[in-house]
């Protein structure tokens, strides 16, 4: 039985913890299961520790001075907990970092050029190129313009793109809605949908946004002050009223009824 | 006005040039992939005249194979700085690269200085050192050759930089965190950049210890390689090829006008006034990419 939940499971966090620069302790024990196909969101405020999770994934935390200090990650029934970051993209894993973060004085051409395999043919790189573009047409008309002056949202297609050409078979995104107007969010939600369902493509979405992740995942998860406080599917967290009124912004709407002050988030305590 | 006399100055001030552009080419390869102006290139050229010079009058080999060879060797040397020295820097304040590479320097003359002494020795490629008349215009032949390398290094790396390792190099330069999260090895490519600028220091080395002899006052070209570098926009290769040719040129054709005015030493003046004003004035240089701000 466990045997198979593992095959399952693409990828599968077992209570990790991490610990920057060997004093601050980030995440506490986090346990997060990616079943294979399927779209997860990481849900949580500011801090909460969604980024951190996802560098302990795909490895960035060394070159953050953290590490993990208990627990472990494995990725399609392999340990990764100690594998470097450059081994870990070649397993499959690719991390869009949060902040877009696109090869500004390169091409968007380029910069899906700077994301090949060592070792992918030419022909192999065009035809990614020509599927990223299909996904994003925009990304194809300004294909040989400056990258660092496309328009945020076409920036975080390019990061989109750009993990893309690593072919993963894991694709974790860290806030890509972040400062971009929310039609352009649904686009590249869509979008992400559309990968995820043409290509079976593993998610793993972290988002402040959670009306907008709720609405494409299938389970979420919600992390505060470093810990997994609620675990469920994307129906079950939009029902939750706790969600509802602390992420969601919806909840009590006649003001002489709030109950702010009675209200707590109850599981931190 | 003598014309005659202006434009041999101008000609002869653009090859001396180019051959600051030959060294500042070393310059501007590790600074794209590391942000570092790198104070060992100075250096780096020294040891590649020495080792050209121990394989060839030391070894016995022909000059033909001994640089070539020492282009292997530096390479190898190269690659051997960043895994030894830079690697446990990575991620570390800038200003404590910069530092290990000015005690990189002091080790690298303090190590010629050991082996081979202080006692300039002679390249002696077998460059003729006859006059070449260009109509009444003198020029010297060694300089002639040092600039056909330099272009010829030019255009190598132009091409270099559009293939995809080239590209890799240039991605590294941008964001070494997007880097690794695509999985680029940042480690091999400032690595690799290490290497390239060990070559070019071998070119540069032979041509500038033909013309001055190998001691260790080569590595006193980083200051000219410098301000050529910072001119030309520290991060840009053609930048360094025009930059070396402007900067050739106002001290060549500055010096005679200035030297009778000061008696003599104008030369060093006027590289630094072209230091120091291109911070004041143009911090990114001629042709160096300022950070881009989208509003």
């Amino acid at each position: 039985m466990q045997e198979k939940v593992e095959a399952q499971n693409i990828l599968s966090l077992n209570s990790v913890e991490v610990l920057y620069d060997n004093v601050m302790l980030a995440i506490k024990g986090v346990s997060v299961q990616v079943p294979k196909g399927e779209m997860i969101a990481l849900l949580g405020s500011n801090g909460a520790g969604k980024s951190t999770t996802l560098k302990a994934i795909s490895g960035l935390l060394k070159a953050e001075r953290g590490r993990i200090s208990r627990g472990g990650i494995t990725f399609q029934g392999t340990d990764i907990t100690e594998a470097l970051a450059q081994k870990r993209v070649e397993m499959g894993i690719c991390h869009v970092i949060e902040g877009r973060r696109v090869f500004e004085h390169l091409t968007p051409d380029e910069n899906l050029t700077a994301a090949a395999p060592r070792g992918m043919s030419r022909s192999t790189l065009n035809a990614e190129k020509d599927k990223i573009y299909g996904y994003f047409p925009r990304l194809a008309e300004r294909k040989n313009s400056q990258a660092g002056y496309l328009s945020g949202g076409e920036q975080q297609m390019l990061a989109i793109g750009r993990a893309l050409v690593t072919q993963p078979k894991l694709l974790m995104l860290d806030e890509p809605s972040l400062g971009l107007a929310p039609f352009l969010v649904e686009e590249i939600f869509g979008i992400l949908q559309k990968i995820n369902k043409d290509e079976g493509l593993s998610v793993l979405l972290v988002e402040q946004n959670a009306l907008a992740a709720l609405e494409i995942v299938s389970q979420g998860y919600l992390i505060e002050n470093g810990r997994v406080v609620m675990h469920g599917t994307a129906e079950a967290l939009k029902s939750n009223s706790d969600i509802q009124e602390f992420y969601l912004g919806g909840g009590e709407t006649d003001f002489h009824n709030v109950k702010h002050y009675s209200r707590r988030k109850r599981w931190l305590s | 006005m003598d014309w005659v006399f202006l434009s041999e100055l101008a000609i002869n001030g653009a090859l001396t040039g180019l051959l600051y552009s030959l060294f500042a080419i070393g310059l501007v390869l590790i600074y794209k992939a590391s942000s570092v102006p790198n104070l060992a290139q100075g250096g780096l050229t020294m040891v590649g005249a020495y080792v050209v010079l121990a394989l060839a009058r030391d070894v016995g080999l022909p000059l033909w194979l001994a640089i070539p060879l020492a282009a292997v060797v530096m390479f190898g040397l190269g690659f051997g700085i960043e895994r030894v020295a830079l690697r446990r820097l990575a991620g570390r304040p800038v200003v404590m690269i910069l530092m290990l590479t000015l005690g990189l320097d002091i080790f690298l003359r303090g190590t010629t200085l050991a082996i081979w002494g202080g006692t300039s020795r002679s390249m002696e490629l077998g460059v003729s050192y006859d006059p070449l008349f260009l109509g009444d215009i003198f020029i010297s032949r060694i300089h002639l050759v040092g600039a056909g390398v330099a272009l010829a290094l030019f255009v190598a790396f132009m091409l270099f930089f559009r293939t995809r390792t080239g590209i890799k190099l240039r991605a590294i330069a941008d964001d070494y965190m997007a880097s690794w999260s695509v999985g680029i090895s940042v480690e091999r490519g400032v690595g690799l950049s290490w290497a390239l600028a060990s070559v070019v220091a071998v070119a540069a080395g032979v041509i500038w210890g033909e013309i001055q002899g190998v001691d260790q006052a080569l590595s006193l070209l980083l200051l000219k390689g410098l301000t050529v570098a910072v001119l030309g926009g520290l991060d840009s290769i053609l930048g360094a090829v025009i930059a070396g040719i402007i900067l050739g040129v106002v001290e060549n054709v500055g010096a005679d006008f200035l030297d009778p005015l000061v008696g003599g030493g104008s030369r060093e003046l006027i590289v630094a006034a072209v230091l120091i004003l291109t911070v004041m004035i143009r911090p990114h240089g001629l042709f160096g990419r300022h950070d881009i701000e989208r509003v």
